[in-house]
């Protein structure tokens, strides 16, 4: 995309929440948040064909990491934001150096017993993490002076929504995505034409759990509290299915699969009552079977 | 040491559900690669089943229960056909038909969340509640219930493996597919048996559990996860796997809870970090693969 | 000339009549884990509402009800109340799970809108934030074990057990129930969690028999893993008492733990001897046709002390609500004989501390009342 189209889509996107009522505006910036998840997802899943369930649990180290270390250790916010990024990057080294030395679903289940691991762990927390309750009651401090709330915090997010797309834009593009795509595909020939299969998993992985973190400490500003329940494995499950049913691979998939999923339900509750998930399912089922591609694939068929 | 013995009884009832859970998968995964977890929703399905027939129409247990597992022998082969085998036949990457099952799992809690009153319903035991002694060992009627049905289907699918035809041919197509379909097994009838088998086994897991613990919505997916913590533990390849791996799994979780001097709240991260570890260090489970 | 005035004044008076209605938002649970308690307590709510129209109304209004489904889901839950307030509620009732309440209180102190949860009782609603937007009429933890202890005084326990599930509530609630152990000087031996999704609770249950109690209180709120205590508990033939928390008072372990909980002690916040009880199961059977349950008076009270509120601030503005509802003085279904729900000092915890019951299981039922207060 050109640069005068990157712009125009930041900057439309950055003044939508100021002609959207307070409801709105909060059900976008989550929706925004969700988008930018749901792209990293995409990419580790569709891109480089690595299913894992611990999307969330980074979301989580990096919003509990930074609201831990803001203020309860006491550190200033961009050391907090360095140390927090540091510790999700660690993290995930230390799950995907081992895991992708075996095949297949090994990397799915080491992440989806860390996923629950770290919701124990939340919850066992004391007053580290809150425990059950979580921690609350805490505001963004000042940057340069000027408290950023509000529609003006939106512009964060909006940031970070643009810049995660644009890095895994360009990364798709280059050699690195290629060879996402070949271990995706073909491990063994992709070995053979020399590209290290283990390494590119573990840079993928590393890369979009650390996206997911900073996503994280992004949203700690949001609702001004972090607790268990919102960082829950049904979320893990979710956007995986955000994924399949907006078409993986594509990062307007994502982006599609993501808005549908997140605001289906909202829409859906006049209508269905409360039984969405029952859609999703169904949903899910359909797209596997019926439109491999998702609805990105059905988009593509009806443009060509 | 009269605690341990009793511990012993309850871990082994545990690890027999456990157990039963990973012989599912098992069934499911030798011939065909798919992981299914919605062998969760399947057991939680025969439970509401269980509570329907046995509860609320009071039937006479080994009717009801006959009837149930019956009804999930033909859910788990409708599941194949309508989601597994378009897939399979289309050639679809392994991965396709193990989302779609996910998928399969969300559908099936819902449609009982919608078709039953949202609290835990009771599921009857087969026998009164009492005690049961048989010298230093003792336990309530439903643990030993739960070990003799346990060891009854076990030895059931040893049997099944290693001496009837239909068991080979699972072998064969576990070992190649191709190989398999070329010496004239019929494929499909065996990914459907496989499915059939491990939905009635789920469901068996889920009759014999419920009455201890109720069957309610959101019973499934720790059922699947505990399942599948003992398929990896006892490693995939033979049915003995399954057993050892849930016992393995079970004792684990209950004596670090009784025994260990850690808080009872991180007891709960035992299992996982059990998973974590085995995943790491011995992916192919305890027992290898005949070979 | 005067019949056109008549049928001017006609229709001026009916469009004043048919005056906006007053708007109550309900944040509530229809598909995840709170969905057991919150939809009898919304509905509740409900038959609450109409009881009031049908009387006239408030201030001469009708009251609107606006139901939002939050799924268990704390995040949402935020976003609904900015909708609720978006859409002119003038209060709003949160009936989902704590975590629920306390994220959607970011946002409803941010705009000054009053909210009131007339069923949690997590003790941490009300210290957490300092909102004095929010109020609290369910029966707090720390307030439930006063109530056991007061009943159990007579035994002169010294040491006990805890235990509990490892759910937000569960640990909300068996944390209030230490702290207040410990300052009566009763020792806790033993503190064990039953995980969700356990098969069983024999080793947490054999290490506490080691420890040798002389009581277990239970502090979980997790029907199938408390059925899992009761169980282990027969097996092993443990005879110390078990005193619980408020979640045995849901009469769903007439069924579901038959035969498992007869002697069992619990504090509930429904006498069912009392006259508002009785006369609001008549009306509500009456109406709906079926038998109440203690929850469905949770939310029939909620509603009645927001309306109450509201008549007499004598108007729809948030901020004389607020006065009002702090001033609250209300007898309503919940809560021992005489109690009623007041705001002591500035403070926004509404029930009274003395408003419990000690009721025991007899025959599979619910029954009698052994002690009121925590006295």
């Amino acid at each position: 995309m050109r640069v005068v189209a990157w712009v125009a889509a930041f900057v439309a996107l950055a003044a939508l929440p100021f002609f959207l009522g307070s409801y709105h505006n909060d059900v976008y910036r989550k929706l925004l948040l969700w988008v930018a998840l749901a792209l990293g997802y995409n990419f580790l899943f569709g891109i480089c064909g690595q299913v894992a369930f611990s999307h969330f649990a980074f979301y989580g180290i990096g919003a509990y990491g930074v609201v831990i270390l803001l203020f309860q250790v006491g550190l200033p916010l961009p050391i907090a934001i360095l140390l927090a990024l540091l510790i999700c990057v660690i993290l995930a080294l230390i799950v995907a150096i081992p895991a992708t030395r075996l095949e297949g679903f090994y990397l799915a289940l080491v992440t989806l017993a860390l996923a629950q691991l770290f919701i124990v762990l939340l919850n066992e927390g004391g007053t580290v993490t809150g425990g059950a309750g979580g921690i609350a009651n805490y505001r963004l401090p000042p940057i340069f002076g000027t408290r950023v709330s509000g529609p003006t915090y939106t512009l964060v997010i909006v940031a970070l929504l643009m810049l995660t797309l644009a890095l895994l834009w360009r990364l798709d593009r280059s050699w690195f995505g290629r060879a996402c795509r070949a271990v995706r595909d073909n491990p063994e020939a992709a070995a053979a034409m020399g590209v290290d299969v283990a390494r590119t998993k573990v840079i993928a992985f590393t890369l979009t759990s650390a996206l997911a973190g900073m996503a994280g400490m992004v949203y700690a500003f949001v609702d001004n509290t972090v607790n268990p329940p919102i960082f829950g494995l049904e979320n893990a499950f979710l956007i995986l299915f955000m994924v399949i049913v907006g078409g993986a691979g594509r990062h307007a998939g994502a982006i599609i699969g993501a808005v549908l999923l997140f605001l289906l339900p909202f829409w859906l509750s006049p209508v269905v009552g409360h039984h969405h998930q029952l859609i999703f399912g169904a949903l899910v089922v359909g797209a596997i079977l019926l439109w491999p591609k998702g609805l990105v694939g059905i988009w593509d068929r009806f443009s060509r | 040491m009269q605690d341990f013995l009793e511990l012993a009884v309850s871990a082994t009832a545990s690890g027999c559900i456990y157990g039963l859970m990973a012989l599912a998968y098992l069934l499911m995964i030798r011939p065909t690669g798919i992981i299914n977890f919605a062998v969760g929703e399947w057991a939680m399905v025969a439970a509401f089943g269980g509570h329907l027939l046995l509860s609320r129409w009071e039937w006479p247990y080994a009717a009801g229960m006959a009837v149930v597992i019956l009804f999930m022998a033909i859910l788990g082969s409708t599941t194949e056909r309508m989601t597994v085998r378009p897939l399979v036949e289309r050639g679809a990457p392994l991965l396709a038909p193990i989302l779609a099952l996910l998928g399969v799992l969300v559908v099936t809690r819902e449609v009982i969340s919608v078709s039953f009153p949202p609290d835990p319903m009771p599921v009857p035991f087969p026998f009164d509640i009492g005690r049961l002694e048989l010298g230093p060992i003792g336990g309530s009627y439903q643990s030993f219930f739960i070990i003799t049905v346990t060891a009854l289907v076990f030895i059931g699918a040893w049997l099944f493996f290693e001496k009837t035809l239909w068991g080979k041919s699972f072998e064969a197509v576990a070992l190649n597919r191709r190989a398999a379909a070329l010496m004239g097994i019929n494929l499909s009838r065996v990914t459907t048996l496989s499915f059939a088998g491990g939905a009635a086994v789920a469901g068996l897991a889920g009759l014999l559990v419920s009455p201890n613990v109720s069957a309610h919505y959101l019973m499934g997916v720790p059922l699947a996860i505990q399942g599948f913590t003992a398929l990896v533990i006892g490693g995939v390849g033979r049915v003995e796997g399954a057993i050892l791996g849930g016992l393995v799994l079970a004792f684990a979780e209950q004596l670090t809870s009784r025994y260990a001097p850690i808080p009872s709240g991180f007891a709960q991260g035992v299992p996982l970090v059990f998973l974590m570890i085995f995943l790491l260090v011995r992916p192919t489970g305890l027992l290898k693969v005949r070979a | 000339m005067r019949k056109w005035l008549a049928a001017l004044l006609a229709a001026v008076s009916a469009s004043v009549l048919a005056q906006e209605t007053i708007k109550i938002g309900v944040i509530t649970d229809r598909v995840g884990v709170s969905k057991p308690y919150s939809e009898p307590a919304t509905e509740g709510v409900i038959f609450g509402v109409d009881e009031i129209n049908r009387k006239g109304g408030v201030l001469g209004r009708r009251i609107e009800l606006l139901i939002e489904d939050d799924q268990s889901r704390p995040d949402i839950s935020a976003a609904l109340a900015r909708k609720l307030i978006d859409q002119g509620v003038v209060f709003i009732m949160s009936v989902s799970l704590s975590p629920a309440t306390q994220q959607q209180q970011t946002v409803t102190m941010e705009a000054k809108t009053p909210q009131m949860t007339p069923m949690n009782s997590a003790d941490y609603l009300t210290t957490q934030l300092d909102n004095p937007y929010f109020w609290q009429t369910g029966p707090l933890g720390s307030v439930q074990i006063a109530t056991l202890l007061a009943h159990a005084r007579t035994k002169n326990f010294r040491k006990v057990a805890v235990i509990t599930d490892n759910s937000d509530l569960g640990q909300a609630i068996a944390k209030a129930f230490k702290g207040t152990l410990e300052k009566a000087g009763i020792q806790v031996v033993a503190d064990e969690v039953i995980a969700r999704g356990a098969t069983t609770a024999m080793p947490q249950m054999q290490k506490i028999r080691a420890a040798q109690p002389e009581a277990i209180f239970l502090a979980g709120v997790l029907t199938a893993e408390n059925v899992l205590i009761f169980r282990a508990y027969r097996e092993l033939g443990v005879k110390f008492p078990i005193h619980s928390s408020y979640n045995l008072s849901v009469p769903i372990y007439e069924t579901v733990a038959k035969g498992l909980v007869n002697g069992v002690t619990f504090v509930d916040a429904y006498d069912p001897e009392k006259a508002e009880v009785k006369a609001f199961e008549a009306a509500y059977k009456k109406a709906t046709g079926k038998d109440p349950q203690n929850l469905h008076g949770y939310g029939y009270d909620g509603i009645n002390l927001i309306a109450d509120a509201i008549r007499r601030a004598g108007s729809t503005d948030k901020e004389k609500i607020r006065a009002a509802m702090q001033e609250t003085d209300y007898a309503g279904v919940m809560g021992a004989k005489g109690m009623r729900y007041r705001f002591p000092a500035g403070k926004r915890v509404g029930f009274d501390p003395n408003g419990m019951v000690v009721r025991v299981y007899e025959k599979d039922k619910q029954g009698r009342v052994l002690h009121v207060g925590a006295k």
